[in-house]
């Protein structure tokens, strides 16, 4: 059995028939196209797949499409239209993307931490990311990336 | 961006592009979501692949009844052994078949396949296939493998051992006897899973013709053609090989079954089929390390000098063999390059299990290594009454050195990286000024770039760049980019090389239909080999564009110069073109061909000879020397990280973002190793295959971390430069059991070192 849904994904409404069983994460990824956001495990463990869900960061693979009815879902892709967001400029320019299978998860991540908290402590990022893995870069990068991030939203030195 | 004036690019330092801190190349897009990895590709009229595995850690195949599967509707295809070639083949050893033929040698093991509509109509068909088994004796580890009696597992190989590496230099029993101190213990470095954030993926289509066409993930996309012909029955050139972006591989995105089945289920099917591993598929049936005990007896004279050192391995191979022959040998005397020990034995053993077979893993049996000998290292420092430090750097080898096995160390910065090591971590400060609970550890590894035993038939690299009519450049190379940020420093050396602005080059992903054949990436040799080969290439496309321009302007070659994208005239520094115009001219003057450069590059590295083990391996050898400072808590066994320090000799910075980056990730990936890691196997069934229950380093897991590097330039490495992704890992178990006997005084010899180990071993102190 399947049923339609319509959900909005990055300001767009998407008209889709799906199992009741089927995650968002499949939908997104396999029915809609919008392959930026990550299956790192399927089970809630990797954060390799957050969205924003109503602007907070949420494991795509834990939510079924049918409960995203009648949310806003903003994916990578949506982050920021033609130029980068800084939080994205921060993490290329401070090399916290290798591979960059984690990056959308890490970068929304933080785009909602720095949403809620401007200026955040290491410790509030550290908090923040610990939902997230990623196994090439060691974090090091990650964590300088979303304190440059705060900066350059706040027009600081970095955004240029 | 605007071009240069010939005065200000030729009047920059030495070098244009090498040595500043570059972002990685790709970068951009990985952060916006475009990047595309085989796990995003989609092809019209794919079909989604399952393959059904083994429950049994080893037993018969009786019978398998796929009737109700293929019935199902959606399902386009159903295969057991009978539907494919029947050939054995192997990376190594030729023990594997695409699906078991009659027996199953570990749980994990592919039995059938099936091609399907889409992902829950392939996983239902599955479950609808009947397979009868017969229950074998099994065994799971290898010391119990190696006892008279065990079941074989594979007949050809009666007593379990796959392979057997011997080496003996020197008279190591003279030495020992003459020794003033001998110092012997056993370790154990445990079978962990490189955990990737992209799981194996594979989509195969077949054009009806017989030639197919992968997307890999791969780490060795020209090599994987040779296997895969041999287990597919057919030339090399049938397979063509594309790899996009990659998440990550460490080692494990080599020869994969499950590509060959999907190869199959699309022959079969005439349609693209795609194969994802679900994370546990990937834990149970990935390509985990190599699992190694060693015992191993280190003689001393007095002052610390080393004269002799006997190991022995015995090394799990798991049910089929992937690499771990030469990764048992690596582990055997790889590390025999790291100090001058005159007189050396090793003795090690490769054994079947029936457990998932093991394989490539960042830092290759060296990093097994390492773990043993650098905490006996430290146990004999303290013996001996010697510094750690002082001990590694009175045995280092040094510039234009020989290994006794015939590895010429052309540059050897170790005793620069302990040196650079022990005072960003403030050592003697720390040691005077000891806390309870804290403790410092330090260890040293060596490795190489590149390994010239690995693929028999050549050694080297290749790569094309080709310069079109508006300066635009594109770099042509075979060798692989997982992550890591090779292609980032092969622009930057392609673009020093021929006088290009670095944002004119482009990398093109690899497509074995167009590219070189690249051995690709494995033995850290990505940035030497591969690199060496971008930077003739770059050189001969300059001196092709100097050509051209020189005939343009009838200006003597030797008068002109090019940097930055502009043709300069010398000695004035004017200004006489640009690199497009140049190239444009010589393109439309050749019928639309672009201007090329071709650049080879082969090494003088020698096989190791199969009897005497004597060669030379890599071009250049790397060091580093990492220190670990812990607290202990000695209540619940908890180790904290708080600081660590590592020091690279990495020949010559090229582009530090991208160094700092390998090794930050190199240590968090040992320091869960040395903590966390540990793949929990009971009768042959992993017990912890999920993120959840496997915990890799999170955000929290982990201390500071500080990375500095020494430069020797190695006249050998490109520019200078040494490469960097394995021992950016090796030493860093070591350093944590170093520093946790400093902390605690509890020597832990098996990985992982857990809250459980520390505490037991800190109640038996207590007691003594
Ligand atoms: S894929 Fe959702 S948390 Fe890993
Ligand atoms: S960049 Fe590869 S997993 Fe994070």
């Amino acid at each position: 059995m399947k049923v339609n849904i319509k959900i909005m994904v990055n300001g767009d409404p998407y008209f889709v028939q799906v199992s009741p069983f089927r995650t968002l994460l499949d939908v997104l990824r396999e029915d809609i196209g919008l392959t930026g956001t990550k299956k790192g495990c399927g089970e809630g463990e990797c954060g390799a797949c957050t969205v924003l869900m109503d602007g907070k960061p949420v494991n795509s693979c834990l939510f079924l499409a049918v409960q995203a009815e009648g949310k806003e879902i903003t994916t990578i892709e949506g982050l920021a239209a033609g130029n980068l967001h800084p939080v994205q400029e921060a993490f290329v320019a401070k090399g916290a993307i290798q591979c960059g299978y984690c990056s959308p998860g890490f970068i929304l991540t933080a785009w909602a931490l720095l949403k809620t908290n401007p200026h955040p402590t290491e410790e509030e990022i550290t908090t923040a990311i610990s939902g997230n893995i990623c196994r090439c870069t060691g974090y090091q990068k990650i964590v300088e990336a979303i304190l440059d991030a705060a900066q350059r939203l706040q027009g600081g030195v970095g955004n240029v | 961006m605007r071009l240069r004036d010939c005065k200000e690019v030729l009047e920059m330092s030495e070098f244009n592009i090498i040595g500043k801190r570059v972002p990685q190349k790709d970068a951009v897009e990985k952060s916006t979501g475009a990047a595309q990895y085989v796990t995003d590709l989609k092809l019209p009229g794919m079909l989604y692949g399952k393959i059904l595995r083994s429950p049994y850690p080893h037993a018969s195949i009786l019978c398998i009844d796929t009737t109700r599967a293929k019935r199902l509707p959606g399902v386009k295809s159903v295969i057991t052994f009978s539907d494919t070639p029947q050939i054995k083949f192997g990376p190594l050893v030729d023990d594997w078949y695409i699906l078991a033929k009659d027996k199953v040698r570990f749980i994990g093991e592919e039995v059938a396949a099936v091609a399907a509509v889409d992902e829950d109509t392939a996983r239902e068909a599955i479950e609808l296939i009947r397979v009868e088994y017969e229950e074998l004796p099994a065994v799971f580890t290898p010391g119990e493998a190696i006892q008279p009696g065990a079941p074989i597992i594979n007949p050809e190989y009666p007593n379990n051992v796959v392979s057997h590496f011997k080496v003996e230099r020197g008279d190591v029993e003279q030495a020992f006897r003459e020794a003033d101190l001998v110092i012997g213990d056993e370790f154990y470095a445990n079978q962990v899973y490189q955990a990737y954030m992209e799981s194996m993926a594979c989509i195969a289509q077949s054009d009806g013709r017989g030639h197919l066409t992968l997307w890999l993930p791969s780490q060795v996309p020209s090599k994987t053609r040779m296997s895969y012909a041999k287990a597919l029955g057919i030339q090399p050139r049938d397979i063509r090989v594309i790899r996009p972006h990659v998440g990550g591989g460490f080692g494990a995105k080599m020869e994969y079954d499950a590509d060959l089945i999907c190869a199959l289920l699309a022959t079969n099917t005439g349609r693209p089929v795609k194969i994802v591993n679900t994370r546990m598929e990937d834990f149970e049936a990935g390509n985990p390390r190599v699992p190694m005990s060693f015992d191993l007896r280190l003689a001393f004279k007095k002052d610390g000098t080393l004269l002799a050192k006997d190991l022995k391995a015995l090394a799990g191979n798991g049910g089929r063999t992937v690499y771990g022959p030469a990764i048992m040998s690596t582990a055997c005397y790889r590390i025999d390059s790291l100090y001058r020990i005159p007189n050396l034995r090793a003795d090690g053993r490769l054994v079947y299990t029936n457990t998932v077979p093991t394989a490539c893993f960042r830092g290759f049996g060296n990093a097994q290594a390492t773990f043993a000998l650098e905490s006996l290292l430290d146990m004999a420092a303290h013996e001996l009454g010697i510094e750690p430090a002082e001990l590694r750097i009175k045995n280092s080898f040094n510039n234009g050195d020989t290994s006794p096995h015939g590895w010429f160390i052309s540059t050897s910065g170790l005793a620069d990286t302990i040196e650079q090591a022990t005072q960003a971590a403030g050592w003697n400060d720390k040691k005077r000024n000891k806390t309870t609970r804290r403790g410092i550890g330090l260890a040293c590894t060596n490795h190489v770039s590149g390994n010239r035993g690995f693929y028999r038939p050549f050694d080297g690299s290749s790569a094309i760049l080709r310069v079109g009519e508006s300066g635009q450049a594109v770099l042509i190379q075979g060798e692989a980019e997982i992550g890591q940020g090779q292609n980032t420093v092969y622009a930057m050396l392609a673009a020093e090389a021929a006088g290009l602005r670095y944002e004119d080059v482009t990398v093109a992903q690899v497509d074995t239909l167009i590219g070189p054949f690249g051995l690709g990436s494995f033995a850290s040799r990505g940035t030497v080999l591969g690199g060496q080969a971008v930077i003739a290439a770059g050189k001969d496309a300059k001196r092709k564009l100097l050509a051209e321009a020189s005939s343009m302007f009838n200006i003597p070659v030797e008068k002109l110069d090019i940097r930055e994208g502009v043709v300069c005239r010398l000695p004035e520094q004017t200004k006489m073109a640009t690199v497009a115009e140049v190239a444009s001219h010589y393109m439309f003057r050749q019928g639309g061909c672009p201007l090329t450069g071709e650049g080879v590059y082969v090494p003088d590295t020698v096989v190791p000879d199969p009897v005497t083990k004597i060669g030379n391996i890599s071009p250049v050898y790397c060091f580093a020397t990492h220190i670990a400072e812990v607290e202990v808590d000695t209540e619940t066994g908890q180790v904290k990280v708080l600081n660590y320090f590592a020091s690279h000799d990495v020949g010559k910075i090229l582009n530090p973002v991208g160094l700092e980056g390998q090794v930050e990730g190199g240590v968090v990936q040992g320091l869960g190793w040395a903590l966390m890691e540990d793949m929990v196997t009971v009768n042959g069934k992993v017990q912890n295959p999920t993120f959840l229950d496997y915990r890799i380093p999170g955000v929290r897991d982990i201390g500071k971390i500080h990375v500095s590097f020494v430069e020797t330039n190695d006249p050998k490495g490109p520019y200078g430069a040494k490469g960097i992704g394995e021992p950016a890992l090796n030493p860093v178990t070591a350093a944590v059991a170093n520093a946790i006997y400093d902390a605690v005084g509890v020597r832990i010899k098996s990985l992982p070192i857990t809250p459980e180990k520390i505490l037991a071993a800190l109640e038996h102190t207590c007691m003594l």
